[in-house]
């Protein structure tokens, strides 16, 4: 079994083939090969029978396994265990969607119990390299693309609540030919999913114009809004996402470029909660492919995407488990090599994971909205959007190793292509990557 | 050509002192060099001066700590000075460099490494001690390394300096936080609310209109920081936080700041952080945990029976009154997280309702005392107590039983079903379990090395569980559950079909199982994957064995 699909997610090594047709019957039979212990390998045996077990609706089985898991998970344990308690949670959720009883589990916004401050935030995205990574290689090729140009205009699609930005208003600032005037835009629209802040959006972007005219960077910040008001709170928050992004923010006018700036367009953590395109058409720009051709066309001097490195968007239940265990796997063991063991910081963060974990196994159809998909085939999907890739400079790259040096020495960094990805022991976490849209001369 | 180094090989070359460029050491091919100043100019590193001996060490010399050793008693110095010195204590001649002679010619020193830059002459350093300091560091082997955040160096000096300021922030926000990188410390500035005081202060000068009107609003906002007094530094007020401030790389401490004054937290703390994340219902009380109790009381499921398990009635048993007693009506899934992150706690002080032991005597799970105590850890991890090959014996009991009164709780072991066990138990699928018949209430797992898992989680819970006595399922007979044989062939690897109903799940994998061919397949690819979790050997992933927690390996 290997952790990551590259390419198609229809073509998943199993150790037994006969496991999709007869999930039974090969319980014992996969289990065997856990002799001695139960390590991670038999966990994921047990969570894709249980997975098998509800795709077929034996629910008796699936139960019987659950019994099982629930039985090896603690939320105290080792990174496994606690993993596995994520999961057998998230699959209870999944199970509880079978029954049309009314359910009072509700799965859906499970979220933090108190979102973040700011300053909170900052903190938890510098907690491991895995956002600052894609930060600091992002920065560096924007640096250099918009060297000497005397404006720039970020549109910023992520996560972490412009929390990139401080970094590179400071490395704008110490610029030997003088800061450029900055401007970021984001879209109002957020997909429903961890960190979460505590202040929004349009605050943040206040603090850090406050945070520019201190260093002297001449700055704006602004938040494009739905077109048409979206009150309508009975509309599941991931639905309701696709929708506010779809209605018109993502429509040149309502970006308000300016012909004088150098435009940069920074996704981080953001493709992945855009889904493929239903139906033929590829005009719509709230879906993946639709996305890319609508930043193609705005003419951008740089495209930067950073992105986790794993195919978790299989149609496949088994293959997302086993995908999804084999890779958030890595953030729970990460997080233990420095995190106290029952700080409420660690528990917080899995929980996070947690909120991904149950999104990608517990839902269907447009309430899974977490669909990563490995850097390779991203890389693919760019170039069919005719996007070309650029290399990371020598600085940056430095920038980007110094960082790594300062975290716990399981981090690591290996160059694929262009590619950059963050490892954790040697497993790939994290891709980032630079592009220039195809026919772009300059 | 003077030469004072003893033991190691020297190619020593120098220049004229005429003030020629000589072209041996590849100096620069100057013109002649500049009578020597009447001050003595600080050279640019790697720029000797042009009249400086040049002095190549070997490796091994350089490496070297104690070049100078005396021949009476063998004692190393790391200068010639300090040895001349000792050899009086032996009485010996001893001599001292005439320095005076020497002064005019200042020694350079290269590196042997062929490739690196200061291998040329023109490119020496200026003293031993910095050309062995550069040899370590850029070609030898880091030996040292700093406790608090793993950076290594090959240099004791340079370790040492690193050790002084690892740890202690370097950057201090205006609030008081400290951080040891830039990048956290640039992050965090940018949104602190010290910020805003600075700038609020700076605005009333200021008609620049990019700040907002009320940074007091920013300030007032739930930061911690300012509504506690810019608390000097790292002091984690929280109480369950036991985090040193050196333990986190880089990242800055405000959240833990932020933690005491904080309004919203949730009162409630659980154990583990679930329930932190439960839906807005109040978490049930523990007793609804202990839910087996209350079917207990002779509620056998209501429909569900059906052993194919339709979706609906197996989990809507769980939801509909599975039993007369509103209390059942209690349960959700909801209380099943609540009570599987309630497991540590309520395996101390209550029935276990997830362990295999509830309650009723005659029940299949419950257990005597003292074998309770394998199954109910103290707290913490209560972890898995029992391998998962035990596990799956029970669900297969309970499996059976549930098609007989089909519970989800049941099948979570929340409920004793003293109706459907000893079904269970004599159910034609069961046959082969002819011991369990034999003990009382005895429940476990008589486990075979057929279903290949053994030994639960090497946590430390777990070990001591195991010292406690839980049976090595693996490895022969579990002291714990008496005289009975532990490796009584579970699924039936060497036997044939289990015959009888096989009506549950795992029961018709059971039977299939006696059919089925048994993948081997799945051997070797546990093997890759086991490797990565189970600390085993996988060649490709250096980092196995050394760094993951340590479960036990896989062995196959």
């Amino acid at each position: 079994m290997r952790t990551e699909l590259r390419g198609t997610p229809t073509s998943i090594s199993l150790p037994n083939p006969n496991l999709l047709q007869n999930p039974q019957g090969s319980l014992p039979g996969a289990l065997r090969g856990c002799l001695g212990s139960l390590d991670g390998a038999c966990i994921e045996k047990l969570l894709l029978h249980c997975a098998g077990a509800l795709e077929s609706n034996d629910v008796t089985l699936a139960q019987q396994v659950m019994w099982v898991l629930n039985n090896v998970a603690s939320p105290n344990g080792d990174p496994n265990q606690r993993l596995t308690s994520w999961f057998l949670r998230a699959l209870i959720a999944r199970a509880s969607s079978l029954c049309p009883t009314a359910m009072p589990f509700a799965a859906t916004g499970l979220a933090r119990a108190r979102p973040m401050t700011v300053t909170e935030l900052a903190g938890y995205v510098d907690l491991t390299p895995w956002h600052r990574f894609g930060f600091s290689a992002s920065n560096g090729v924007i640096l250099k693309a918009v060297q000497d140009r005397p404006k720039v205009h970020v549109l910023d699609f992520g996560i972490t609540h412009c929390m990139q930005w401080p970094t590179l208003i400071d490395a704008l600032a110490k610029r030997p030919e003088g800061p450029p005037s900055l401007r970021i835009t984001v879209p109002s629209a957020r997909p429903p999913v961890p960190p979460s802040l505590n202040i929004s959006i349009e605050e943040v972007g206040i603090r850090l114009a406050k945070f520019a005219k201190f260093r002297d960077v001449p700055f704006e910040f602004h938040v494009i809004k739905p077109n048409s008001a979206h009150s309508d709170d009975s509309i599941d928050t991931a639905l309701r996402f696709r929708q506010e992004l779809a209605s018109g923010q993502l429509d040149p006018s309502s970006l308000g470029l300016r012909d004088d700036e150098t435009l940069v367009v920074n996704c981080q953590s953001w493709l992945r909660y855009l889904p493929e395109e239903s139906g033929g058409t590829t005009r719509d720009p709230s879906s993946r492919d639709g996305f890319l051709g609508f930043i193609h066309g705005l003419g951008p001097r740089i495209v930067t995407v950073t992105d986790e490195d794993s195919d978790l968007d299989s149609s496949s239940l088994t293959s997302r488990i086993m995908a999804c265990f084999n890779y958030l796997w890595i953030l729970f063991d990460a997080l233990e090599t420095f995190l106290p063991k029952e700080g409420p910081q660690k528990t917080e963060y899995e929980a996070d994971i947690g909120q991904k974990i149950e999104n990608i196994i517990g839902f269907e159809g447009d309430r899974r909205i977490e669909r990563s998909e490995s850097g390779a085939r991203f890389m693919q999907r760019m170039r069919r959007a005719r996007f070309q890739s650029i290399q990371f400079d020598e600085e940056t790259v430095k920038e980007v190793k110094l960082l790594l040096d300062e975290h716990a020495s399981g981090w690591g960094m290996k160059k694929e292509e262009d590619m950059l990805v963050l490892t954790w022991k040697g497993h790939s976490s994290v891709f980032t990557t630079a592009w220039v849209p195809d026919g772009f001369d300059e | 050509m003077p030469v004072e180094l003893e033991n190691s090989s020297v190619m020593t070359f120098s220049n004229s002192g005429s003030g020629e460029a000589s072209v041996s050491s590849g100096q620069q091919q100057a013109p002649p060099p500049p009578p020597p100043p009447a001050k003595k100019k600080r050279n640019l590193p790697g720029m000797p001066d042009p009249d400086a001996e040049v002095i190549a060490l070997s490796p091994k010399t350089l490496m070297a700590t104690n070049r100078f050793v005396c021949e009476i008693c063998n004692k190393g110095f790391q200068r010639d000075q300090n040895l001349q010195l000792h050899r009086r204590g032996h009485n010996l001649p001893w001599k001292l460099r005439q320095r005076t002679g020497k002064e005019a010619r200042k020694r350079v020193y290269v590196c042997p490494e062929p490739s690196c830059v200061h291998h040329d002459p023109s490119r020496a350093l200026g003293d031993l001690t910095g050309i062995k300091k550069h040899f370590c560091r850029k070609h030898g082997e880091k030996k040292w390394k700093c406790d608090k955040c793993s950076k290594k160096y090959a240099v004791q000096s340079d370790w040492k300096a690193h050790s002084k300021t690892c740890g202690t922030r370097e950057y201090r926000c205006d609030c008081g936080t400290l951080f040891s990188r830039r990048d956290s410390f640039i992050t965090h500035r940018a949104f602190c609310d010290a910020l805003a005081e600075e700038s609020a202060k700076s605005q009333t000068n200021n008609t620049a209109a990019s700040a907002p009107a009320a940074p007091e609003n920013q300030k007032a906002e739930d930061d911690g920081k300012a509504a506690a007094a810019p608390a000097p530094a790292p002091a984690p007020p929280a109480p369950e936080k036991s985090l040193p401030p050196a333990a986190m790389p880089g990242a800055g401490l405000s959240r833990q700041l932020g933690a005491p004054p904080e309004q919203q937290r949730e009162p409630e703390n659980p154990p583990a952080g679930m329930l932190q994340y439960m839906p807005p219902a109040p978490p049930p009380p523990p007793s609804s945990i202990t839910i087996g109790s209350n079917n207990s009381s002779g509620t056998t499921s209501s429909s569900g029976g059906s052993s194919s398990g339709t979706s609906t009635s197996l989990f809507a048993s769980l939801f509909a009154s599975a039993s007369a007693t509103a209390a059942a009506q209690s349960t959700t899934f909801s209380d099943l997280i609540g009570a599987m992150s309630r497991t540590d706690r309520s395996l101390a002080t209550e029935a276990p309702s997830l362990c295999l032991s509830t309650n009723g005597p005659a029940s299949l799970f419950s257990q005597p005392p003292q074998e309770r105590r394998p199954f109910l850890p103290p707290p913490p991890p209560p972890s898995p107590h029992m391998s998962a090959t035990a596990l799956l014996q029970k669900a297969a009991q309970m499996g059976a039983a549930a098609t007989s009164s089909s519970s989800f709780l049941r099948g979570f072991g929340l409920a004793t079903s003293t109706a459907g066990h000893p079904e269970g138990l004599n159910d034609g699928g069961f046959h082969w379990r002819p011991q369990q018949q034999q003990l009382e209430p005895e429940p476990t797992p008589i486990l075979s090395a057929g279903l290949g898992l053994g030994l639960p989680y090497d946590t430390a819970a777990a070990a001591a569980a195991a010292a406690a006595g839980l049976p090595d399922l693996m490895m022969g007979p579990p002291p714990l559950f008496g005289p009975k044989p532990a490796t009584l062939d579970f699924l039936g690897l060497g036997m044939g079909p289990v015959g009888g109903a096989a009506t549950g799940g795992l029961s018709a994998l059971i039977t299939s199982i006696g059919g089925g061919g048994l993948d081997m397949g799945s051997g070797a690819a546990a093997a890759a994957s086991a490797g990565r979790f189970g600390g085993g050997s996988s060649p490709g992933k250096a980092w196995e064995g050394a760094e993951r927690k340590p479960n036990s390996p896989a062995i196959l």
